[in-house]
């Protein structure tokens, strides 16, 4: 206290008042008030007694030498009481309150100008009533008042009314004051907040930067645990043979430690000669449960409609395209034929799958295992486990080779891969079809094509054989014979429909099986007994896309509509429509998300029941670009991914 | 100037209902509270009659002191009221000589000075006629005992 008296008093005296047993102050005001009256007495100007400043400088003079003042100078060296002092020094909760509402020198010095527009107790008076019951009693009662008062005649002769007249005006005028204040007080209460967003905004995105790395760090060291699993079993199996070989020829034991992989490597080498399938659903198993351990998350903490990346990753139209979870493994096909494998996470093209004779139309991507179905009428198995890929190469490699692989520039032309990186992720082939595939699906073991020789095929993937074929034609003519020609196969009446695919899109589950066909219908198949037990009639166009869940079928239709059937009722249950046709959709918990020929995403909300765009087409309006129209799009837990028809990928969050 | 209240209304109870009011608004307004709403709250604890709640809103107050600088000046007067209705006299002090060099005009803070030195003097005079008192008693009781010590002797 003593030490922060200099700042306390601006007397040149002060600092020595605290030591001075009588003070000074008293004394020295006295003593100033004589001086000034004794030369206002002395100066020319003539009857001191009716001067004014003789008269304010006795009635002072008086003032100062009254009781209390004579208090003051005798005791103001205690800068407080004695009880005052006995609490600060002796009891625990006011050292504790007084260290709590301690205010710190430097901020005493650092006091600004007020330039407030209303002070905090203005603040409270104009809140405090309003809080209040009582307040807001008030105020009913002054409104109804005023009423009441415009009511009455009012007698302009009558002092009374004057009077009433005067009040009510000062009321009103108080009132006005303190809607002024509240005014104030909520727009810099908004400043207040907004301030408060912008602080929170910062302190999110240094945690999302956060995230961003805790993820990156993840991947890599996910990369790193399976490469080291990988190498363990192969040192088990390693050891495990070398062990066999030494039982089995005790006495040979020493020649063979050298040659003791090659059994192994030549195991393997035949391994991969094999095209059957039986050991590939073994194979491809092991890794597809080690990978993908950590789930990422930090697509979901954007904005809704975040673009998180693009590329170019074909020349041409994309045709189908797939991944298997947020950040992962991409896989497109384009009309120039060619199948690319991207990596999500780095943005860049791990390798192209070669094979196919024929632009690839239908693909489908789970885990690590890929199917493709082209237009040269076959399907194709792929392992993308298999693929010689280290996504730490965009660590280490950065200065020579991340320049020529990562596309984070769009209009970069897409960069061939290292040679050979895909060599074995072949499996096998699927033969059959006599026409360009349409559509696939498989799940589990169950693999389901449809093609344009107008039959679907169900095949079993533990033995690589188709099991079942079933002909739309002959099932539509079945139906058509029961129910008197009501759902026989019809053309539709657009013009369009020469173009559509027959089978527009397929999916299975166990032995339920979808498919909509380029006549609008949509036919629920029992694959146990390879008949159609349920169509969904009411699109009048070719239906391109479909999905199903455990409730709910959705179909979308180059009619331009997404209609959403009750799978239990085969009833409609919500239906709505773009401007063009649907091409591609599909829907996750949340949205569907459909591609309906513009340059955006179209996508509804299911939970808030709201249309919106997301995409290419929004920012790049403004910039007068005109980004390709959307032909391709997949959804996954929130993480879109879409292809245009120029061959550039888009990935968003939505 | 800023308009102040005067020492007197800070002398003036709210009801408890009020006091609740206020508090609710405080306490929903959570960890963003606003500095209009902590200041209402503050100023009605400083209000109260009770010391705790008089302990609360000095703290309330020092918050907003620190927390926002455009309302020092005025957290100045009230954290010298809010000390004052404590009785801690030289912290009011403090505050309120600073305010009052910063605005030597202001009405309000002139007022809780001379207040300020009013209850220090009458207590002060209190205390010495206490020690005075007990000054006395102990002299009176040193002069007997001396004086049967003499005749003792």
């Amino acid at each position: 206290m003593a030490s922060s008296s200099q700042n306390d008093y601006p007397d040149v005296l002060s600092s020595n008042e605290d030591d001075s047993v009588i003070s000074t102050r008293g004394l020295e005001a006295f003593g100033r008030k004589v001086t000034t009256t004794a030369s206002h007495l002395m100066g020319p100007l003539a009857d001191p007694s009716s001067h004014p400043h003789y008269q304010s400088a006795m009635s002072e003079v008086q003032k100062q030498l009254r009781r209390p003042n004579l208090q003051r100078s005798m005791f103001s060296m205690a800068r407080t009481t004695p009880t005052d002092l006995v609490r600060s020094k002796l009891s625990t909760r006011e050292i504790q309150s007084r260290a709590l509402s301690y205010v710190p020198d430097d901020m005493l010095q650092n006091i600004p100008e007020n330039d407030n527009s209303y002070s905090l107790f203005q603040g409270f008076q104009a809140t405090f009533p309003e809080l209040t019951d009582e307040g807001k009693k008030h105020r009913r009662r002054v409104s109804r008042g005023r009423k009441l008062l415009e009511e009455t005649p009012i007698q302009p002769g009558s002092p009374h009314a004057v009077q009433k007249l005067k009040k009510e005006k000062s009321s009103m005028i108080h009132q006005f004051e303190m809607l002024g204040v509240r005014k104030n007080m909520a727009s810099s209460e908004i400043r207040e907040i907004d301030n408060k967003m912008a602080n929170l905004a910062g302190m999110r995105k240094i945690i999302l930067d956060r995230l961003a790395n805790l993820e990156q760090e993840e991947a890599l060291l996910e990369h790193d645990i399976i490469e080291v699993e990988g190498r363990l079993e192969d040192a088990q199996e390693l050891a495990e043979e070398a062990e066999s070989i030494a039982m089995q020829t005790p006495t040979k034991s020493e020649h063979d430690v050298g040659g003791e992989d090659s059994p192994g490597f030549m195991s393997q080498s035949i391994y991969e000669k094999l095209p059957s399938a039986s050991s590939t659903p073994s194979k491809p198993k092991k890794p597809r449960n080690i990978r993908r351990k950590s789930m990422p998350i930090l697509h979901e903490h954007f904005q809704p409609g975040t673009m998180i990346r693009s590329m170019r990753a074909h020349q041409d139209s994309i045709t189908a395209l797939d991944f298997d979870a947020p950040f992962g493994l991409m896989v497109s096909a384009a009309m120039d034929d060619s199948v690319r494998v991207f990596d999500l996470n780095a943005g860049r093209c791990i390798g192209m799958l070669e094979g196919h004779t024929a632009s690839v139309r239908a693909l489908q991507v789970e885990d690590n295992f890929l199917a493709t179905g082209s237009m040269d009428a076959t399907i194709r198995l792929w392992d993308l486990s298999k693929a010689h890929y280290d996504p730490q190469g965009s660590q280490f490699g950065r200065d020579d080779e991340d320049d020529g692989m990562a596309f984070e520039n769009p209009d970069d032309q897409p960069v061939d891969p290292p040679a050979g990186s895909m060599a074995d992720c072949p499996l096998f082939t699927l033969q059959a079809h006599l026409d360009e595939i349409t559509a696939l699906h498989f799940r589990d073991n169950v693999l389901v094509s449809g093609s344009a020789d107008k039959t679907l095929r169900q095949w079993d993937l533990e033995k690589g054989r188709c099991v079942q074929t079933l002909d739309v034609m002959w099932a539509s003519a079945q139906a058509s014979a029961m129910s008197a020609g009501d759902s026989t196969w019809r053309q539709t009446t657009r013009s369009t429909d020469a173009s559509a695919d027959f089978v527009g899109a397929l999916q299975v589950f166990e032995s339920a099986l979808a498919c909509g066909t380029a006549d609008g219908m949509v036919r629920l198949w029992d694959l146990r007994s390879g008949q159609v037990h349920r169509s969904l009639v009411g699109h009048t166009g070719p239906v391109t896309c479909l999905q199903f869940d455990d409730v709910h079928l959705v179909t979308g239709s180059l009619d331009r509509s997404i209609r959403i059937w009750d799978l239990r009722t085969g009833s409609i249950y919500d239906a709505y429509a773009y401007e063009n046709s649907v091409t591609s959709m599909m829907f996750d918990s949340r949205r569907i998300v459909s591609a309906a020929g513009e340059d955006v995403v179209k996508v509804y909300d299911k939970v808030e029941g709201r249309h919106w765009d997301c995409g290419a087409g929004i920012a790049e309006a403004e910039e007068g670009k005109t980004p390709a129209i959307v032909e391709r799009v997949r959804i996954r837990d929130g993480y879109m991914v879409e292809g245009r028809r120029d061959g550039v990928v888009g990935v968003w969050t939505c | 100037m800023t308009q102040l209240p005067y020492a007197i209304d800070a002398e003036t109870p709210l009801n408890s209902a009020e006091l609740n009011v206020l508090r609710a608004q405080y306490e929903k307004e959570g960890d963003m509270v606003g500095v209009q709403t902590k200041f209402n709250y503050a100023w009605g604890l400083v209000k109260s009659n009770t010391r705790t709640d008089q302990h609360l809103g000095v703290m309330l107050l020092s918050e907003i002191f620190r927390t926002s600088p455009e309302r020092r000046r005025e957290c100045l007067y009230y954290l010298a009221l809010g000390n004052y209705k404590l009785g801690n006299f030289g912290e009011a002090r403090k505050y309120n000589d600073l305010l009052l060099d910063k605005e030597p005009a202001n009405l309000q803070a002139a007022n809780l000075r001379s207040l300020i030195d009013d209850k220090v003097a009458q207590e002060g005079l209190m205390g010495v006629a206490i020690v005075s008192g007990v000054a006395v008693a102990a002299g009176v009781i040193g002069g007997i005992l001396l004086r049967n010590l003499g005749r003792k002797r």
